[in-house]
Parts: C-alpha cells; sequence; structure tokens
C-alpha cells in the first residue's frame, strides 16, 4: 500500500515536471517567435520610414536608348546575330513603354550544317543514282546553307516593369546601382524560309514572311554613372519555322510524317532564345532623386 | 512540488513579455518617445534618420536606414525609446547649476555644419557572412548548349569558406535516367540521311575553388530588401559518359567510361535569410569525348569488333544551368565588427 502510495506521488511529481518543461518550453519557443517578429515593428524616428530613401530615380522621367547586340542560343543549325536598339519612356522609375528592333547582322552556321552539307557534296559528287540521293531529293538543295530559314529582322513594342532595384559592390572597390526588370509584348519576326511548294524536288527558293509572335524576358542594368548603363538581357521568342528547309511533316497519322511538299506543317515549334548585351543612355542626362 | 510552480510562473512571464512588445505601436506610427528622441539631436542624442541620410547622400542611396540593418534600426528605435522616459533638457541644466565649469559649451548649429568623417561602406555590413561555413547545395540541372541530347540533372555541392570569399568543396551530378535523345534527331536522319553522333552521360563530379566578387541588395518594389552575391566557380573532375549507338545499334552497345573534365562557371545566390539562398549557376564541363565510328563493316564479326566502334575524339562543352537553393552551416554567425 505504503509503496503504491510512493509510487503515486512520484508519478504526479514526474507528471508536474513534465508539464512545467513543456510550458517553459512552450514559452520560449513563443518568445522567440515573438522576438523575431519584433525586429520589424519598429518605432521610434525610424517608424515608418521606406526601405529605401534618396534612391536615384534612374529611370523615371527618361528616355532610354540602347544600342544592342543580340545572340541566339541552341540554334540548329544556324546562329544569329542581331544588331539593334532598345528605345524605351519611363513613366515612373518602374514602369516604361517602347520597343526592340534589330536585323540579323550575321548568320553563322553550326556544326551540324557544315556535316550535312559535307556528306551532302559527296553524295552530289558521286556519279549516279542512288538511294540516298533520291530519298533526299526534296529536302537537300546544292548547298544546304542556302535553304536554311534565318531571322532577318526582329521589331518588338514592349512594356518592361522594373520591381528591383539595388546596387552592387565588387571586389568592394566599385560600387553600380542596378536593377532587374521583366518585360514583355508582341514580337514582329522577318523571317526568310524555304517557299511552300507541291513539287519539291530540286526546288529550293526562298521566301519571306512575318512571323507574330510573343517575347519576354528579363534583364539587369548596371549604372555606370548618371546617364549611362549596362544591361544584359534574355528573350524568349517562341514561334514555328522552318529551320533546315526540311519535308518534316504533313502526312501519314497526325501530319507527323514527310509529304514530299514544303507547307506550313512542316514548320516546327521552336522556343527561340537570345541574350543581349546593350549600352543604354539615359535623357535627360541627370536623374532625379526620390524623397 | 516547489519547482513546479516556479517553472510555470517563469514560463507565463516569458510568455507575456513579448506579448507587451507586440502591442507596441506598427511601423509608420511614430510614438511620442521616438519623436522626442528624434528632435534631441542637438543635445547631443544620435538623431537616426539623420544618419541615414548621410549615409544615402555619401553615394549609397540604395542603402536604406530601416529594412537594411534591422539592427541599427533597433537600436535607434531603442534609443528613442530609453531618452524619452528621461526627463529630458532637466539633466543637463541641473549640471550647469551645480558645477558651471562642467557645463556643455557646444555651439551646436557649428558642430552639426562640421563635415562627417565616418567611413561609409556602400553595403554596409554583408547580410550573410560565409567565412567558416559549410554551404550545402540542392538543385537542378539542365543542358544549354546540346541540341541533340537533353542532360538534366540532380547536382548536390558542398562548400567550405575559407574566407569570406574564397571556397573549396566537391559537387556532383547524376544524369543517367534522364538523358533525352530529341526528336530532332531523328528528324535530321530522315530528311537529310545524316547521322550526328550522339553522347548520352552518366554521372559527373568535380573538386572546385568559388570565389565571390561581387554582392549586392536589391529593394523589391520599394518596400522589402534582398541580399545577393555573386560568385565564379571554377575546378577539375570527371564525367562519365558513353556515345548512343546511331550508325550500328543492332552491334554496339557502349559502356561508360569517366573522363577527365575541367569546369568553369558563374552563379547568383539570392538569400532569403542569413542561412537559405536560392542559387542560379551556368556552368562549362569541358571534356575530351569519344565520338562513335561513322562507318560500320558489312561483316558482322567486324562489326562487332568494339574496337572498330569509337571514331574521332571531340573537345566537347557541356553547359549546364542549375536552379537550386543554397543551405549555409552553421545556421548563425557574429560579425567582427559592429558595423
Amino acid at each position: 500500500m505504503g509503496k503504491g502510495r510512493g509510487m503515486t506521488i512520484t508519478k504526479q511529481k514526474t507528471i508536474k515536471r513534465l508539464v512545467s518543461v513543456l510550458a517553459a518550453a512552450l514559452a520560449l519557443f513563443t518568445f522567440i517567435e515573438r522576438a523575431e517578429a519584433q525586429q520589424i515593428l519598429l518605432t521610434g524616428p525610424l517608424a515608418g520610414a521606406p526601405a529605401v530613401r534618396k534612391l536615384r530615380l534612374h529611370r523615371k522621367g527618361r528616355l532610354e536608348f540602347a544600342p544592342a547586340v543580340s545572340f541566339t542560343l541552341l540554334d540548329e543549325y544556324q546562329r544569329t546575330i542581331l544588331v539593334g536598339a532598345k528605345l524605351n519612356y519611363a513613366f515612373t522609375d518602374w514602369l516604361s513603354f517602347g520597343a526592340w528592333g534589330a536585323f540579323g547582322a550575321a548568320h553563322l552556321p553550326t556544326h551540324l550544317t557544315e556535316q550535312v552539307q559535307g556528306v551532302n557534296a559527296s553524295r552530289r559528287a558521286t556519279p549516279g543514282e542512288s538511294l540516298d540521293k533520291d530519298l533526299t531529293a526534296v529536302n537537300l538543295g546544292p548547298d544546304f546553307k542556302k535553304q536554311l530559314g534565318t531571322m532577318d529582322w526582329v521589331v518588338a513594342p514592349q512594356l518592361t516593369a522594373v520591381p528591383f532595384r539595388g546596387k552592387l559592390a565588387l571586389f568592394q572597390s566599385i560600387y553600380l546601382d542596378t536593377d532587374l526588370y521583366f518585360f514583355g509584348g508582341p514580337a514582329f519576326v522577318g523571317l526568310n524560309e524555304r517557299k511552300n511548294c507541291e513539287q519539291c524536288n530540286g526546288v529550293f527558293t526562298m521566301a519571306t514572311r512575318t512571323a507574330i509572335a510573343p517575347t519576354f524576358g528579363l534583364g539587369f542594368n548596371f549604372y555606370i554613372n548618371k546617364w549611362a548603363a549596362i544591361g544584359f538581357e534574355y528573350r524568349g521568342l517562341p514561334f514555328s519555322w522552318n529551320t533546315g528547309g526540311f519535308d518534316t511533316a504533313g502526312g501519314g497519322k497526325d501530319k507527323k510524317f514527310p509529304d514530299n511538299k514544303i507547307t506550313n506543317d512542316d514548320r516546327q515549334f521552336a522556343f527561340n532564345q537570345l541574350l543581349t548585351l546593350s549600352f543604354n543612355v539615359y535623357l535627360p542626362f541627370q536623374y532625379k532623386v526620390s524623397e | 512540488m516547489k519547482s513546479s510552480p516556479i517553472g510555470l510562473l517563469v514560463a507565463v512571464a516569458l510568455g507575456i513579455f513579448p506579448a507587451q512588445s507586440w502591442a507596441q505601436a506598427k511601423a509608420g506610427k511614430v510614438t511620442v518617445a521616438g519623436k522626442a528622441a528624434a528632435a534631441k539631436d542637438s543635445k547631443g542624442v544620435i538623431d537616426a534618420d539623420a544618419s541615414g541620410d548621410a549615409a544615402a547622400s555619401a553615394g549609397t542611396d540604395a542603402a536604406p536606414a530601416a529594412g537594411d540593418t534591422p539592427a541599427a534600426g533597433d537600436t535607434a528605435g531603442d534609443t528613442g525609446e530609453e531618452t524619452g522616459e528621461t526627463p529630458t533638457g532637466s539633466g543637463l541644466e541641473d549640471i550647469c547649476k551645480i558645477d558651471p565649469a562642467a557645463c556643455p559649451n557646444l555651439d551646436m548649429d557649428k558642430e552639426a555644419a562640421r563635415p562627417l568623417k565616418e567611413q561609409i561602406f556602400a553595403v554596409q555590413q554583408a547580410y550573410a557572412l560565409r567565412v567558416r561555413r559549410f554551404e550545402l547545395q540542392a538543385g537542378w540541372s539542365v543542358s544549354m548548349n546540346d541540341q541533340f541530347v537533353g542532360h538534366p540533372a540532380p547536382v548536390l555541392a558542398l562548400n567550405y569558406y575559407i574566407t569570406n570569399v574564397l571556397a573549396i568543396g566537391v559537387n556532383g551530378a547524376y544524369y543517367a535516367p534522364f538523358n533525352v535523345d530529341k526528336d530532332f534527331n531523328a528528324q535530321v536522319r530522315r530528311a537529310a540521311r545524316v547521322a550526328v553522333p550522339l553522347t548520352e552521360y552518366q554521372w559527373g563530379a568535380a573538386l572546385n575553388f568559388t570565389y565571390v566578387p561581387a554582392y549586392g541588395k536589391f529593394a523589391g518594389f520599394g518596400d522589402f530588401i534582398f541580399h545577393y552575391d555573386a560568385y565564379v566557380v571554377g575546378g577539375v573532375g570527371a564525367l562519365s559518359v558513353r556515345p548512343i549507338p546511331v550508325i550500328d545499334p543492332d552491334n554496339r552497345n557502349f559502356a561508360f567510361e569517366p573522363k577527365l573534365a575541367f569546369n568553369a562557371g558563374i552563379g547568383l545566390r539570392i538569400f532569403f535569410n542569413r542561412w537559405f539562398a536560392a542559387v542560379l549557376e551556368v556552368r562549362d564541363y569541358v571534356f575530351n569525348d569519344k565520338l562513335e565510328n561513322l562507318s560500320t563493316s558489312t561483316v558482322p564479326a567486324k562489326a562487332q569488333d568494339k574496337s572498330t566502334w569509337y571514331g574521332e575524339t571531340s573537345l566537347t562543352n557541356n553547359v549546364q544551368a542549375q536552379f537550386g537553393a543554397a543551405i549555409f552551416l552553421p545556421f548563425s554567425f557574429d560579425y567582427r565588427l559592429p558595423k
């Protein structure tokens, strides 16, 4: 009996101690949680202060003119270097409207194109008929490089939003104002690609057309003084086009097989990507400063 | 028995104490005490607003007085609170009455006009120190320059920061189940009757050095601030690769072989707090790839001879973009200097 009472007391003690420890732990946990929240509740002279003061408004009310060079990425047959410019007017420091325009200044064939043309040339140099020649008669002309689809020009009106403004310390000795922006809009793309044909054996004429596609991306600006900045930009420009001038689709089940014709079905969807390097000039030369 | 109520009392006290802090006025409302402190700068009390302005006008315009350095903000707030509770002005007057020689005799306008020679850093007190901390990175990697075979992979990396800007570490990626032979390859083979040698990867691992030359901060929507840094990374390791049989898939079955691979890249880390960050990295792994032989024999015995399967070698760039997260350990650290 006595032993049983003693055990009961011990149990009670243990439970009370356990409850105490749990309560203390809970309180400590609560304390930590609230203490963290306390940090942002500023009182005193800093209360209500904006996150950023005396902000240099590099964009607000200014015209941005940015000569730019763009490089296409992940090209199958041909890389394009586009030279152009961007013109924007910023209504506020975080929103501007303008356009980017560029033309295809250089078209550089990829290694694949060199390989295909190498095989094509040796095949054509071999006299007589062959299965390879017959099967590629619709797809390969005398010079493969001349039948490739090319991006000749692009004009893209676009809205630019600048949600992030900041600064960068480089080697603790160079300090730059920066911003990160997002843009989007429609793009008008001038293409030169293989012309549609019904009887296509030996016919490798080209035709121009204008594709309309969405364009969007993001970029960084690094301001080097009051009126100039260096910009890096990534742009997506997805649309369908016939990059190789091949008869790829149009026949068979779901039109996924060749039909010996060049048609709109042969245009394959491509998520075209570009990297742009620009030198931005802002007018007027003097920026405003926020409160 | 007695210890239990004491523990409960302590727990309740701890619970109540922060609750009082919660009840303070929310940011945006200046308390009377705070106003008093702000107004008292002419009597030797530091005006946090003024110091913030000084920092801003000294070329750190984007440096916020409040959101940037919570410690500074807290201090300023505390100062305001404490000063406000003390009857201001009477202290100085009392001193002057008791000992006129000890009475401060400063021309405050003149003192205020003196140029501040305080050293101002463009980025005050780096948000997250890296020195003597481990960085564990985990993410997903995708190939940026291979139009023919996609090489996505999960990646892991572990770095140790010897200094605040220099780290040594290892990384690894596992590609084997994720290689994607794209439809484009079959379309080219069908249209041009030209086969392009393809390569798939199994795994990659490297020993790397990381250097962090740049760091900064962004204000998002003019409302909140986040910090970031940019780094360059380079190293040496191995990439296990093999050709995908395209020319003679009936007879050829390649085994994975590790190749010496050098890598170099750049990365960007965006800190959500002092130990957790998002990571974006682009890295080029360069290795000497042995490609499939473009010709095969019509004699079965010769076609099955492994010594005839490999063709030319090619210096290959495998550019990978990595998206992931980084965790710094230990979670906390101490600044060497107060600012």
